[in-house]
């Protein structure tokens, strides 16, 4: 069996892994690379837990070839940490009760964060088709719809999650 | 667990189609193979995937080699001569961006989430397993020609030809050529969410009406309604010449319900697929004959 070295950011942080044959993405990250938000859920493409985003598109890591990501830069949740939006974003989750049992949650959030860099102000039908891709067995979705909406005006009003703290 | 090959030219990957055959399996973006190629070792946990449930076009774990063709430039969409030729490698969330007609764009969107539509390919769609294949239900009502190339050079067949023998690829698909749609084009899908989950069946429609209202020609492509998608030819040759009545509407949707044999599987059964059949070609019909009606309401 041959195993072929590629080269990813991840993060950030430059990253040799040895991919065999059909090593997956969510394998690499989740295996490989301790980035344990990328959950294992269906590793059908059907749930969206393991939402990443690849040279900033959001995708699923559990379908994604490693050896296609040559070169990619892949960000996971944990590298979004650090991220202004993010905060924000988790914040309103956590006000609108947004996330019960969490499982959903990680992937969600990479969902809503490649939404609200693309349409700072989405309508509800908007944050409908965002996290469409993402199943939450908890919530009824209804709080993740207004968590995501009230992240989007937090943000636009200039927000940042130590504000938030602070004032509130 | 197959071998994994990457090739950057169509004249590579020729090369390792011609050295692996049958053994080769080819996959684009990937959203359906792959799932298809981690769902083996789930089996033992009594998850049966969509996949599983009945034969596949592509089949990864049973094949010894699969050929990535996402690094072969296929991600173009170019206008000739009136032809929109869109690349096997297109990306559905491109599709849905571009310049192609609505109807077209319309069903790229109502693929997936927008992870999936970020990666999942118009090529792949070709050859997706039904109920998946909705885009591909759209290009075959818009009398689109696949071109191939293969050992045997360069070759295109048109789609309804290439369903109707089977869905065998004679190599690998490089682009769709789509004309320009004459008439009214319309798509519908029946899922069970409005936004994403798996279509129960679509339904495209393309119709041209003539001056008197009659119809001159018309073609009622399937999604999720047998094997591949497919035309509902008895339900075309029952409208050509006639207006589009309630009465007429109703035949040619009893006609395209009667004539598919839909597939059961986790998402709907072959029985409520073939009752949606009726419903939705109905539909259609009645959308365009009110968008025809309206339309004349408002010349005069």
């Amino acid at each position: 069996m041959t195993s072929k070295l590629i080269q990813l950011t991840v993060n950030g942080r430059e990253e040799h892994i040895a991919a065999d044959r059909l090593t997956t993405l969510q394998q690499v990250l989740r295996e490989k690379l301790d980035c344990t938000t990328v959950k294992d859920g269906c590793t059908q493409g059907g749930c969206g837990a393991c939402s990443v985003l690849v040279d900033g598109e959001l995708a699923l890591a559990c379908l994604l070839p490693a050896s296609r990501l040559e070169g990619a830069e892949v960000t996971t949740l944990e590298g979004l940490n650090e991220s202004n939006s993010v905060g924000v974003i988790q914040e309103c989750f956590v006000e609108h009760s947004a996330a019960q049992c969490g499982f959903c949650t990680s992937g969600m959030i990479v969902s809503v964060k490649a939404l609200l860099d693309e349409n700072p102000a989405p309508s509800d039908d908007d944050v409908m088709e965002a996290i469409s891709g993402n199943l939450c067995r908890c919530t009824g979705y209804l709080p993740i719809i207004e968590a995501v909406k009230s992240a989007a005006t937090k943000l636009a009003k200039g927000g940042t999650p130590h504000e938030q703290k602070t004032s509130g | 667990m197959a071998e994994y090959l990457l090739p950057v030219s169509l004249g590579e990957a020729g090369e390792m189609m011609a050295a692996h055959g049958r053994s080769l399996a080819i996959i684009a973006g990937g959203t359906s193979a792959m799932r298809c190629g981690t769902c083996r070792g789930k089996r033992g946990r009594g998850i049966a995937c969509i996949e599983c449930a009945g034969p596949r076009l592509v089949s990864v774990p049973n094949s010894a080699y699969v050929m990535d063709i996402q690094q072969l430039g296929l991600d173009q969409i170019e206008a000739d001569n009136g032809l929109l030729r869109i690349g096997a490698g297109v990306s559905l969330r491109d599709l849905a961006l571009s310049d192609a007609p609505d109807t077209l764009r319309q069903a790229a969107r109502r693929v997936g989430g927008p992870a999936i539509r970020n990666v999942a390919t118009v090529g792949g769609n070709i050859f997706a397993r039904q109920p998946y294949g909705t885009v591909a239900a759209v290009l075959l009502a818009m009398d689109a020609v696949l071109a191939f190339t293969g050992p045997d050079g360069p070759q295109q067949i048109e789609m309804a030809e290439f369903y109707a023998s089977g869905g065998n690829a004679p190599g690998l698909l490089t682009h769709i050529g789509c004309p320009h749609p004459a008439g009214k084009l319309l798509f519908l899908k029946c899922a069970r969410q409005r936004f994403g989950g798996p279509t129960v069946i679509s339904v495209a429609l393309r119709i041209e009406l003539a001056d008197d209202g009659s119809v001159s020609a018309a073609r009622i492509a399937l999604g999720g309604a047998g094997e591949t998608p497919l035309r509902a030819g008895a339900a075309e040759e029952l409208l050509i010449g006639k207006p589009l009545s309630a009465e007429i509407i109703e035949a040619a949707a009893a006609a395209a319900a009667e004539n598919c044999a839909p597939p059961s599987d986790p998402v709907a059964t072959a029985w409520y697929r073939q009752r949606m059949v009726g419903v939705y070609v109905a539909r259609a019909l009645a959308q365009a004959a009110g968008v025809e009606a309206a339309a004349e309401g408002e010349a005069a």
